[in-house]
């Protein structure tokens, strides 16, 4: 299985869609893309992940190292999400208390907490 | 450890069996046709290419079984033309030319690296034929050899780690009784960091920890050990329990060896009437009870795994639990297995399933291998990820 991603920017945001599989051997590319986002001075970052087919303790490693990296410019990193599958992973390892977690790309736009 | 048989030797090369390319490295078109002809009257089916230069040789080079390599090229001073080949070609045999004048120099790019060397004019076609299959025969003794020490080293180094992450556990309560497994996943050369201990307490608490530094190598598995040790110590030293969890945190943050790493953990203290537990999650699937009757445990107050957070807040989670009951601790490795090729991940509903297939009869020593392989024939293969499994079982009194 492979990852997909793509990216574009929406007002001072920029969108990331990921699909497929987000696993030990995907998630580096995920990484580089978020660490390279960060590097050119994207720090309002919202990852889409409708798309996501699975995503393990690495992929989520990742994540919460893209959310420190926009933290330390005072930036913000928000997931799409709806599937309860992938849902699921982030209410059992305690990280919906961690990233805020939308159920549509506008809705995130629009968050402001 | 892998045997030598299974160990990635190149296959061997039979000259005349095999269409096997070598490279020729010769600036001077006299001798480069002098060998060409020593070589066609062979009659070995032999792939023979030509560079003229150290750069051009480079460029080529990967694709060579063997390179013959003349030292007085143009762009070459004294053996850096065998450094760069070895560097281009780690894998092909090399052997050296040298004319009759400068034999020595042929001892020294043996001791260099060369697997032989010739001096022209004193070779023909069957001499050269055999010393270029000896080298590439050499080659791979070599490489053999380099595999087999490092797997021995490798070898030598999971079992450091394992006995660092799988201890013996401080537990004198001889009634309660506890089985332990490990496995590393597909990638049996390293280990995660899966990493569990039990340590009875004056008091008669059974305090229990059951973790998975996120990863897999060396480094995972380092922090892994490190963590336990440093569990085990909080415990004996007597730090109460809603600390421990905000202590391995900061021990965590000053040894990872990256800002990514963060480990899930669960942690259990059986009350001394063994009736009920107390129970910490971060980030952790949480326990299953298989006896009496086969449910998770509640995960509502799951936290967010050490290491994620600048600060640790769990709250504790109380279960009573019958005058007789087996429960089973798992890391997320088992549960992520596939229900078939392309199936949704198992989680603890496919699992017990699992388990309540296997029934009552099996012993709790033999229950955790059995459902990694019932686990592991579902996933249509081994599991990517490392298990670790801890079971522990009060009965009957």
């Amino acid at each position: 299985m492979d990852l997909s991603l793509t990216t574009r920017s929406e007002g001072d945001h920029t969108i990331v869609a990921v699909g497929g599989e987000i696993d030990v051997y995907t998630a580096p590319k995920l990484r580089e893309q978020l660490i390279d986002l960060v590097s050119a001075g994207q720090y309002h970052l919202i990852v889409n992940m409708e798309s996501v087919e699975f995503l393990d303790s690495t992929g989520l490693g990742v994540l919460v190292g893209g959310l420190k990296r926009v933290r330390a410019h005072d930036g913000s990193l928000r997931l799409v999400c709806t599937q309860e599958r992938i849902l699921k992973i982030f209410r059992i390892t305690g990280l919906t208390k961690v990233f805020p977690i939308h159920s549509s790309e506008e809705e995130a736009l629009a968050a402001t907490d | 450890m892998q045997s030598v048989a299974a160990l990635p030797v190149k296959e061997t090369s039979d000259p005349g069996a095999t269409d096997w390319p070598l490279l020729l490295v010769e600036d001077d078109d006299g001798d480069a046709f002098l060998v060409g002809e020593l070589l066609a009257e062979t009659e070995a089916p032999i792939r023979l290419t030509r560079a003229r230069s150290v750069r051009e040789a480079v460029a080529t080079a990967a694709h060579a079984r063997c390179v013959l390599l003349d030292l007085g090229l143009p762009d070459s001073q004294g053996l850096s033309a065998l450094e760069s080949l070895r560097a281009a070609a780690p894998n092909a045999a090399i052997v050296v030319l040298t004319g009759l004048m400068d034999e020595h120099r042929g001892a020294e790019a043996m001791a260099a690296g060369a697997q032989d060397y010739l001096v022209k004019g004193e070779i023909d076609g069957r001499g050269l034929l055999r010393a270029l299959r000896y080298a590439i025969e050499r080659r791979a003794t070599e490489e053999a050899a380099r595999a087999l020490q490092e797997s021995t080293l490798r070898a030598e180094e999971n079992s450091r780690l394992e006995r660092g992450l799988l201890p013996h556990p401080l537990l004198r309560d001889p009634r309660l009784t506890h089985v332990a497994r490990y496995r590393p996943g597909r990638h049996q050369a390293l280990l995660g960091g899966d990493f569990y201990d039990v340590v009875e307490t004056p008091d008669s608490v059974v305090h229990v920890l059951l973790g998975d530094v996120c990863g897999h190598g060396p480094d995972e598995a380092a922090l892994g050990a490190s963590l336990r040790i440093a569990w085990r110590t909080l415990v004996l030293a007597g730090v109460p329990e809603p600390d421990r969890l905000a202590f391995l945190q900061e021990v965590l943050v000053s040894e990872r060896t990256d800002d990514e790493l963060f480990a899930t953990v669960c942690t259990l203290a059986v009350a001394p009437d063994r009736r009920s537990v107390s129970m910490r999650l971060a980030g952790h699937p949480p326990p299953v009870l298989l006896f009496p009757a086969r449910a998770a445990l509640p995960d509502d107050q799951v936290g967010p795994a050490i290491g994620v957070l600048d600060t640790v807040e769990l709250e504790a989670t109380r279960i009573d639990l019958p005058p007789a009951w087996a429960l089973l601790l798992a890391t997320d490795g088992l549960l992520e297995g596939r229900d078939g090729a392309d199936g949704e991940r198992l989680g603890w509903d496919g699992v017990l399933a699992e388990i309540a297939a296997i029934g009552p009869d099996v012993t709790d020593k033999d229950l955790p291998e059995l459902l990694i392989d019932r686990v592991e024939k579902r996933n249509h293969g081994p599991l990517t990820d490392d298990v670790a499994m801890l079971m522990l079982r009060w009965p009957a009194p």
